[in-house]
């Protein structure tokens, strides 16, 4: 194998594989990157066996020529003095040259590199992904679901289904959930680019792989391409591929743990009341669930409050819009609260409380695409 | 790869498993039990193999393919290896396994894990490592090797299938090790020591191994004739030798094969012996000492063994040992 390469995409691919290659790893051979030369560009993989990132660099862009192959071929380098010599070569472009056994020379300007590689047959294969059966959805709104719903997986591996976001799609409407059993998240988005009939159910991805792809998609409308395989979930940009295993197991099923009716409904501001609930969290205690309490006044009152005996208690009235139902004192976790409301991106909320026992319902005034639920915490 | 030539070592085990592979009917859960060298690692490595391959035959890896490859080279995404980390195995090494067993495989839903010295497994660790041999998911198989199969859980054995590895012929091994040129007592202690071929051949070719053998008939010689000196030479020659756990146990096995030299020239089996030069010195002693005697003496090294995988200050064990060992 033997090509030339301008350094500075070679660095920019190189940085965004780093992002998956893990330096704790039992497999020593994912403590390096994958480099494979063709006639069409270059292939950079890393991986940690979780996650693997796949960046392409084509050979030509825009006019510009980036890599110049004299002879195809692949090869595995370590990517931590891969990465760092490529940052710190001192010419514009690389030529990069392996021979028989893997030993491997990186000249640019006038330094010379020799680097041991690695097998590259020992290297994980991804699966190869036909391109039949995709889902194309904007960059920015997988990012907003990703944002929307990835906080609430459990932390815990006491039920390790629950560490990964469900992600469904049925006629057409994408949905994300997740839950730790105290509270769910769940978005839904319409979807009219996905490939006709295709539908999946069962498809649980990793909380900790979508806070990496939501750092490596951009905040832009260009599409992303959803496909997924048996084991794992490709998602495509336009020079970028992120896979992630899947989790395996199947997904409680949370469709009828959303109340359909409500016995008290606020509609409140959610800036307002995010506020309120963040001062009335200060006196809450981390260990005691960061218990906080709220109750009815009035039509256009409620009052929120908390109480540690040892530090002190607050109060706060805040103005509703509307209070239709029952009156209610109801306790739940603050932070949980904080969280919802921090995901829910409108201006305000409705709340729907079935009893001071039972989980509640945050959702927007207008629309229904986020919807949270809250396990409230029994006070006596 | 074929599994013949592990068949003419473990014809049983083998037997078994490769009927099992054939009529598609392998455990979720096997215990692998042994001593040292019954080839334990390499069938588990077949078995992982047999598994992933994708084009066994009758049973047999091919072992030539990516799969079989990267298995040797302990690069294969889907097979875990676990190894005590440092003395035990520790309960974040089974979360890890845990949470990797939570994930769908990398390249095909089939997962095998293989844990070395099972037995030393801290309770939480083992406890946890039971949960989820209690649900195995469908493709996953569990090897589990160990040497000592009574330190584990009854809920561990319970949920695996046991397969006993036999021991190599001992007279088998001394011959091959004499081909090589090692000589007929160092030959015939290196067997008494280990079951693996290529182990017992390193023993032999160690220059501090035929020290150490030294050491220990010296140690019995004390005990014998200058019983109150030999506290003194204990911390003299000794410890100063014998510094890591588990040269110490090499040391402790040592004693032990000598008393059970003891033990057969007093019954007349002289063709048994092990340190068969030192004839004239086991002769002397064996005169000295009872049947009862020598069974205490040796019920007091293996107390000493025990202690020191439970982590002893070598010093105060090796005094007591000693200390033990003289009064009879």
């Amino acid at each position: 194998m033997k090509f030339q390469i301008n350094r500075s995409h070679l660095l920019e691919g190189v940085q965004d594989v780093m992002k998956a290659v893990s330096s704790r790893t039992t497999i020593p051979i994912l403590t390096g990157i994958k480099m494979e030369v063709h006639s069409e560009g270059m292939v950079l993989t890393g991986s940690d066996n979780d996650i693997s990132i796949e960046r392409h660099i084509p050979i030509e862009e825009a006019g510009n020529v980036n890599i110049e192959v004299a002879q195809p071929g692949k090869i595995v380098l370590s990517a931590r003095y891969f990465s760092d010599i490529v940052r710190k070569l001192p010419g514009e472009t690389v030529e990069i040259e392996v021979g028989e056994r893997f030993e491997t020379t990186l000249r640019s300007g006038a330094s010379e590199f020799n680097l041991i590689g690695l097998d590259p047959e020992e290297y994980p294969r991804l699966p190869q992904v036909e391109e039949k059966e995709v889902l194309m959805i904007q960059g920015d709104l997988l990012r907003q679901m990703i944002r929307q719903t990835v906080f609430a997986v459990s932390t815990t591996e006491t039920r390790p289904i629950l560490t990964g976001v469900n992600m469904k799609l049925e006629e057409g409407v994408l949905t994300f959930v997740s839950t730790d059993s105290h509270r769910l998240a769940k978005r839904i988005a319409s979807i009219d680019n996905s490939t006709e009939g295709l539908a999946f159910q069962n498809v649980v991805i990793p909380g900790k792989s979508l806070n990496e792809l939501s750092k490596i998609v951009e905040e832009s409308s260009e599409l992303v391409h959803i496909v997924v395989t048996n084991n794992q979930v490709l998602f495509k940009t336009k020079n970028t591929l992120f896979f992630s295993r899947l989790l395996d197991g199947n997904y409680p099923d949370t469709s009828k743990l959303v109340p359909s009716e409500s016995k008290t409904t606020l509609v409140l501001s959610t800036k307002e009341f995010l506020q309120a609930i963040d001062r009335a969290s200060l006196l809450a205690k981390e260990g005691k669930n960061n218990v906080v309490k709220l109750a009815t006044i009035d039509e256009t009152n409620i009052q929120i409050s908390s109480n540690s005996p040892e530090v002190g208690k607050v109060f706060e009235n805040v103005t509703t819009q509307s209070m239709q139902g029952e009156e209610l004192k109801i306790s739940f976790n603050a932070k949980y609260m904080i969280d919802a409301l921090k995901a829910m991106d409108c201006s305000d909320i409705e709340i729907w409380f079935t009893g001071a026992m039972r989980p509640f319902l945050i959702r927007p005034t207008e629309g229904e695409t986020v919807t949270q639920l809250i396990v409230p915490v029994r006070t006596y | 790869m074929s599994w013949e030539p592990l068949r003419q070592r473990q014809d049983k085990v083998v037997k078994t498993l490769t009927n099992s592979i054939k009529k598609n009917r392998l455990a979720h859960a096997y215990v692998f039990e042994g001593g040292r060298g019954t080839g334990k690692m390499e069938i588990a490595l077949q078995v992982a193999k047999t598994y992933l391959c994708r084009v066994t035959q009758d049973a047999n890896p091919c072992g030539e393919c990516k799969d079989c490859r990267r298995i040797d080279s302990q690069n294969h995404p889907d097979v875990h290896r676990v190894a005590p980390d440092g003395q035990s195995i520790k309960i974040d090494q089974i979360r890890g396994l845990q949470k990797e067993f939570a994930y769908h495989g990398m390249e095909s839903d089939k997962k095998v894990y293989i844990i070395e010295h099972v037995d030393r497994m801290t309770v939480q660790a083992a406890n946890s490592l039971l949960k989820f041999l209690e649900e195995p998911s469908d493709a996953t198989i569990a090897l589990l090797l160990t040497e000592q199969k009574h330190r584990l859980l009854d809920t561990i054995l319970s949920r695996a299938q046991l397969l006993t590895f036999t021991p190599l012929p001992t007279a088998a091994l001394i011959a091959s090790l004499q081909e090589e040129g090692v000589s007929s007592h160092m030959a015939s202690l290196a067997a008494a020591l280990t079951n693996d071929r290529s182990e017992a051949l390193e023993i032999c070719r160690e220059e501090w191994f035929a020290q150490a053998r030294d050491k220990v008939i010296q140690l019995t010689e004390e005990l014998r004739n200058r019983p109150n000196q030999v506290l003194v030479s204990l911390q003299e020659n000794w410890l100063s030798f014998f510094k890591e756990k588990e040269q110490l146990d090499y040391a402790l096995n040592l004693l032990l094969i000598w008393y059970k030299d003891l033990l057969f020239i007093q019954l007349s089996e002289p063709e048994h012996l092990v340190f068969a030069d030192q004839m004239q010195a086991l002769e002397q002693q064996a005169l000295h000492i009872s049947q009862k005697v020598i069974s205490e003496k040796m019920r007091a090294v293996l107390t000493a063994k025990q202690r020191l995988g439970a982590n002893v200050n070598p010093q105060l064990l090796m005094e007591q040992l000693v200390l033990r060992l003289r009064e009879g």
